[in-house]
């Protein structure tokens, strides 16, 4: 493995340009827009899905020349890590294009996909940016494992231990994580898929607490994933350097996880679409990805769905697909909940987005994570059935579909439908959905069925 | 000597573009023509700080245009300060904040938005970042002779932190010497009110508003 590379990036972070955070902030927020206009990106709100090469080219250009000239801050030493444009591209070169994820008859291979790709997509789901109770959580992570198109399972976070509150680094926050990620390895044991892929335990903030959960007889295996994440925009700290030497160490999945905010320092989709393309590039350079996780979250609504997010992730997908063969994935974050239309609607709009652009699935967060155990595994599967109908679609098809779609959700964007907790949506002694929630289910599947989509 | 118009309509426009080299040759022209320094901040820095406020607000425009127009008025600020403090005269700052993430938490972006909205209304910024230990807000808020002090977190893990920092003002016996706002993703309202702070606000221009209806009340 790397970590040869990885001393090597420590020697940087200690001995790179100083900067402060505030500095560092103003500076690349500025020079976004400078790259903005330099490479003549613009966002078209009546072209949800661009079809145009040469823009997603240029993002691409624009997202690597911001990433080389800023390269990564790390906060540990308020130095920056940089990279000169060769090694980026030869970091990339030698990036992974598929990556075997679980184990046994339950492993699948996730691969780079490209623009329009007919492969289908892998799905991840689980209660990933949506809080959950201890009550619950082990219901909520089987009702997702047991869905027949879910490949991957995230074990999502629960805020309490024996009803107190983990605090960070602290010994609750250890016994969080080893119990998480015993439930969510119990969770794929009695859905009768053992080996699936589990996607990170949520609750530890902490490097020590991501590695009390790694335990191959009742945790996370080297088959499954540590979420090393970075922090808006293009800042690491050695936190999350420390996660990617424990990861080697043990030969565990590496996924990169990036939440660039749309209206954060990148601005506006175009300058978030740069960022997030020189984001996924730290995700290569710095973590040695697996795979790259692309939460991306609108700063006023907390979701991904509205057109700038739909837009800033076709054009992001796009860029990557083109330019680059690393794995890519579309956390689709929304601001409805279990139980309502909206979210269905949502979550059509973000997997017809991602599929047709380069991603692989995940989702969904829901209620822009406001909101206890309002999460299910029916919207998960909704999430891979559109995904797969979606399959054969071009950017053209996705960007007449999308705006069909939006108007089932685009009104409540101030004033989101967070819907109903997990026990008010499923059946909680047969893990089932409740007739209410299928009912909604069917209606919109319906709905997308007479809009074209091969449902 | 009252502003002139173009004076006004100049400042006003560099600030609003975040255009810091022109905001500051404005302000600089403005003082060697015997401009008020005061009134240059009260008619119209602060209005227009409030207005671009209000733009973020309603998502007109984002955290980019907020940090520009931010710089562009800390670096009038300098001079009309200095100008002021030469005068023999006194800035008429609303109070001193203590703004800060609690332990644990490094998320941060709203809580500099929220730094730079209360610097937009004159207020006098102690920004102790992010990660930061009850005994750390205790401090500033004592060295700093604050007013106010503002935490916040993101993460319903690190939220406790909210209620720690908090019993420590308490047990030091200086709770009701400040008064303490918090926010974030994961705090509601109805949690504030569990563990006493004075309010909450759900948005960076609520928490000005709430900063200032507590100081006046």
């Amino acid at each position: 493995m790397r970590t040869t590379w990885l001393v090597e990036i420590m020697k940087r972070a200690q001995s790179g340009p100083f900067m402060k955070e505030k500095d560092f902030e103003l500076a690349l927020t500025k020079r976004i827009r400078e790259l903005v206009k330099e490479y003549g990106i613009q966002y078209n709100p009546a072209v949800l899905v661009p079809a145009d090469d040469d823009l997603a080219d240029r993002v691409f250009q624009a997202g690597l020349q911001l990433f080389v000239e800023f390269g990564a801050y790390c906060q540990s030493t308020e130095r920056c890590i940089r990279f000169s444009r060769d090694e980026v591209l030869e970091l990339l070169a030698q990036a992974p294009a598929a990556v075997t994820l679980g184990t046994g008859k339950d492993a699948v291979v996730m691969r780079h996909r490209g623009v329009e790709d007919p492969t289908p997509t892998v799905m991840h789901s689980g209660p990933t940016g949506t809080p959950a109770s201890e009550r619950y959580h082990p219901l909520i992570l089987l009702s997702c494992a047991q869905e027949p198109l879910v490949d991957c399972l995230g074990a999502g976070s629960v805020s309490t231990y024996l009803g107190e509150t983990i605090i960070p680094g602290t010994p609750l926050e250890i016994l969080g994580a080893r119990r998480d990620a015993a439930v969510a390895r119990e969770a794929v044991r009695m859905a009768g898929r053992p080996g699936m892929h589990i996607n990170d335990v949520a609750v530890p903030l902490t490097c020590a607490g991501k590695m009390a959960a790694c335990d191959p007889g009742s945790g996370l295996r080297p088959t499954d994933g540590i979420l090393v994440s970075q922090m808006v925009e293009l800042k690491t700290d050695f936190d999350q350097l420390s996660r990617v030497a424990h990861l080697y160490n043990i030969g565990g999945i590496r996924v990169d996880l990036m939440t660039p905010l749309l209206g954060g320092l990148g601005g506006r989709a175009e300058g978030t679409a740069v960022v997030s393309v020189a984001d996924h590039l730290l995700g290569v350079a710095l973590y040695d990805a697996d795979y790259h996780m692309f939460s991306l979250t609108h700063l006023n609504y907390v979701n991904n769905t509205d057109p700038m997010g739909i837009w800033t992730q076709a054009l992001v997908g796009q860029a990557l697909a083109r330019n680059t063969h690393i794995i890519c994935l579309n956390d689709i974050y929304v601001m409805s909940g279990p139980g309502t239309k909206e979210l269905l609607y949502e979550c059509a709009a973000g997997a017809i987005v991602g599929t047709v652009c380069g991603f692989n699935m995940q989702g969904a967060g829901t209620t822009g994570g406001f909101k206890t155990d309002h999460t299910t595994g029916l919207e998960a599967r909704f999430i891979a059935e559109v995904s797969r109908a979606s399959l054969g679609l071009t950017r053209q098809d996705a960007s007449a579909l999308i705006p069909q779609i939006m108007p089932g959700y685009i009104g409540t964007l101030k004033n989101p439908n967070r819907g109903l907790p997990f026990p008010e949506v499923y059946d909680v002694t047969t893990v089932q959905p409740k007739e209410e929630w299928l009912a909604l289910y069917y209606e919109v599947k319906e709905h997308l069925r007479q809009l074209g989509l091969r449902l | 000597m009252n502003i002139p118009d173009t004076i006004r309509e100049r400042l006003a426009q560099a600030l609003k573009e975040g255009d810091a080299e022109a905001a500051e040759a404005v302000a600089l022209e403005a003082l060697a023509a015997q401009v008020d320094p005061l009134a240059l901040i009260q008619e119209v820095m602060i209005p227009t700080l409030e207005e671009v406020g209000v733009l973020f607000q309603e998502g007109e425009i984002f955290v980019p245009e907020l940090l520009l127009t931010g710089e562009a008025a800390e670096r009038v600020s300098q001079h009309l300060e200095k100008a002021i403090a030469a005068q023999g005269r006194a800035t008429t700052s609303p109070g001193v904040i203590i703004l800060g993430v609690v332990k644990g938490d490094i998320h941060d972006i709203g809580k500099n938005i929220v730094a730079t909205m209360f610097r937009a209304h004159g207020f006098k910024v102690v920004d102790l970042g992010r990660d930061v230990t009850p005994s750390a807000f205790v401090e500033a808020a004592q060295t700093n002779q604050a007013d106010l002090v503002g935490m916040s977190s993101l993460m319903t893990t690190t939220r406790p932190m909210i209620k720690n920092t908090i019993a420590l003002f308490q047990e030091l016996g200086l709770r009701s010497k400040y008064k303490i706002i918090v926010g974030g993703g994961c705090v509601t309202r109805e949690w504030s009110e569990l563990v006493g702070a004075d309010g909450y606000a759900e948005d960076a221009a609520g928490a000005v508003e709430l900063g200032k209806r507590l100081l006046n009340a």
